[in-house]
């Protein structure tokens, strides 16, 4: 089911064009990584898709309807901007009692939502005092209050640090994986989504330059798996004559193609010869980024 | 739109500003409520002196020093709105309600409320310190000859209107300094040289200053010639006219603007 559609979007301010016609889908159960680099028209095309600014043409629909149409919007769509939009002098929890009472949900909910990204203990504390990262989380815990079932979140690992970024993967892939979720998730740091989103739509200067799985991104037909072993002169010749091209790149290590890491191994087995690595090649995502987005 | 008052509510009270404007405008009373008991009966040059402390006269003119807080409830309006550009929150404000102009309403709504109970306040100052200061000086209190209750309910009215007026000026700046110190000039300078001056009461009366009031309905000779102010419900209108005025015009202005 598509949950998030744009259509042809174009924004600009004065006479830079942000976005300049931007197509791309977000299915229900999926995570979106909307990539790009700083500038690039993320943010605008996400607040466009919230209604917070106003599209020059085309459509950015939320479950087929504008956002600002939505009767119920904090119960269908979560959405995570910055972690600067709270006022300092206000506790955690007064923060989303507000949103609560201003959406018609129970205020209890203020403090489940809390309790989802950890800051229970913190309900009670000053906004002001809170780490950038303590601030993302209220970010998301506030997209958490309607139960929606969309979800989009610009740069949300911005500030976190390596624990708080693994934590966000994981919860990531819950909302899409487990519960059926539609996450877009924009980022500038390909690091962060790549072990978690499923497709990626990748913008520059305002354009799509390409939109598909993660995998279709990285592997261009041409996977190579590297083999270290103790014995690799008499592993080689028996992978080639499985059919493999091996690459001898240097003493004890391999460059294999054309199987997969599994009949390596069996070969490997087979000749009793101990294998000391074998990683999977992937064409660096960093590298695809780069090209595509004209960063280099 | 009850919940969305709530949470406009909520979030004046969950802030430290109210009550901070609160206590100033309560110390700010009294301290005028002391020039009015000291200088009581006290005639200055040979020109005409407050009554004296033991009369209603008196306890008239104390009463309606209370509408001199109207000014701490529309730097609260003003503050109500430009605080959300300041911090952001309107980012969620607006995902929350997309729809701008029921965020706008609400807060004018609230910014009533809050004039109201700001007034409430005074009122009760008022009568904790006039009432007692009358009966210790000899005086008996009694409100049938004295306008006092029409006072009171124009300190009602023009601070709830004020508080229209600052939310409806908040909007249309959005910049919280500029919104301040537009609403202090305005108050302090603006509204005194067009109430000072005789030949420009006819254009000061129709000013939110002058439309406050008319409210109170007390003649108050500065020696330069009685005001003339418009009648109380004449009044009532104008203020409610520019805060609803100033409200229009942001919402199809300032408040559709994109927020980024």
């Amino acid at each position: 089911m598509t949950a998030i559609e744009i259509r042809d979007l174009a924004k600009s301010f004065g006479s830079v064009k942000a976005v300049d016609g931007v197509s791309f889908t977000v299915e229900a159960g999926s995570v979106t990584g909307y990539l790009g680099p700083n500038g690039a028209g993320k943010t605008t095309t996400l607040r466009s898709l919230l209604g917070l600014v106003t599209p020059d043409s085309g459509e950015a629909l939320v479950d087929g309807r504008r956002y600002v149409t939505l009767p119920q919007p904090v119960s269908e769509v979560g959405a995570v901007l910055e972690a600067t939009s709270f006022h300092p002098g206000r506790t955690a929890l007064d923060h989303l009692r507000i949103l609560c009472v201003a959406a018609g949900l129970p205020d209890q909910r203020a403090g489940e939502a809390l309790e989802m990204v950890g800051l229970a203990d913190v309900a009670g504390k000053r906004v002001g005092g809170f780490s950038l990262g303590m601030r993302q989380r209220l970010a998301l815990s506030s997209a958490l209050l309607g139960r929606p079932k969309i979800f989009i979140l610009d740069e949300p690992a911005n500030g976190l640090d390596p624990a708080g970024i693994e934590w966000l993967r994981g919860f990531l892939r819950h909302l899409a994986h487990d519960q059926g979720a539609a996450v877009l998730v924009s980022s500038h740091v390909l690091a962060e989504v790549e072990q978690t989103v499923d497709n990626v739509v990748i913008i520059a200067k305002g354009r799509l330059v390409r939109q598909g799985t993660l995998a279709e991104l990285t592997t261009n037909g041409d996977t190579a798996i590297r083999v270290r072993a103790t014995n690799a002169a008499e592993l080689a010749p028996a992978l080639e004559a499985a059919g493999a091209a091996v690459e001898r790149v240097e003493d004890g290590l391999l460059r294999v193609r054309g199987i997969g890491a599994e009949a390596v191994g069996q070969i490997a087995l087979d000749r009793r010869v101990v294998l000391t690595e074998v990683t999977q090649e992937r064409s660096d995502l960093q590298k695809v980024f780069l090209e595509l987005t004209g960063e280099r | 739109m009850i919940g969305l008052v709530k949470a406009e509510l909520r979030k004046l009270f969950t802030t430290r500003l109210w009550w901070i404007m609160l206590i100033v405008m309560v110390v700010l009373v009294g301290v005028n409520l002391a020039f009015i008991i000291a200088f009581a009966g006290v005639s200055q040059n040979g020109g005409p002196a407050l009554p004296k402390r033991d009369t209603m006269e008196w306890a008239q003119v104390a009463w309606s020093v209370g509408s001199s807080g109207g000014i701490f409830v529309m730097i609260l309006g003003v503050v109500m709105i430009t605080s959300e550009y300041r911090y952001q929150t309107v980012t969620g404000t607006f995902l929350t309600t997309p729809r701008r102009e029921r965020v706008i309403a609400a807060k004018l709504i609230t910014g009533l409320l809050i004039g109201l109970l700001f007034a409430l306040v005074i009122l009760v100052f008022e009568a904790a310190t006039v009432v007692p200061t009358v009966l210790l000086s000899g005086g008996e209190f009694s409100l049938a000859e004295t306008r006092i209750p029409q006072v009171s309910i124009g300190i009602l009215a023009s601070l709830a209107l004020y508080g229209l007026f600052g939310i409806g000026l908040g909007a249309l700046v959005r910049n919280q300094i500029a919104g301040i110190v537009g609403a202090v000039v305005w108050a302090y300078v603006i509204e005194s040289i067009f109430t000072a001056i005789p030949a420009l009461h006819s254009v000061g009366k129709w000013l939110p200053g002058g439309a406050a009031q008319s409210l109170m309905s007390i003649d108050i000779d500065t020696g330069l010639g009685r005001p003339e102010w418009l009648p109380a419900w004449g009044g009532a209108l104008v203020l409610v006219a520019y805060g609803l005025l100033f409200a229009v015009v942001a919402s199809a202005t300032t408040v559709r603007r994109d927020i980024t």
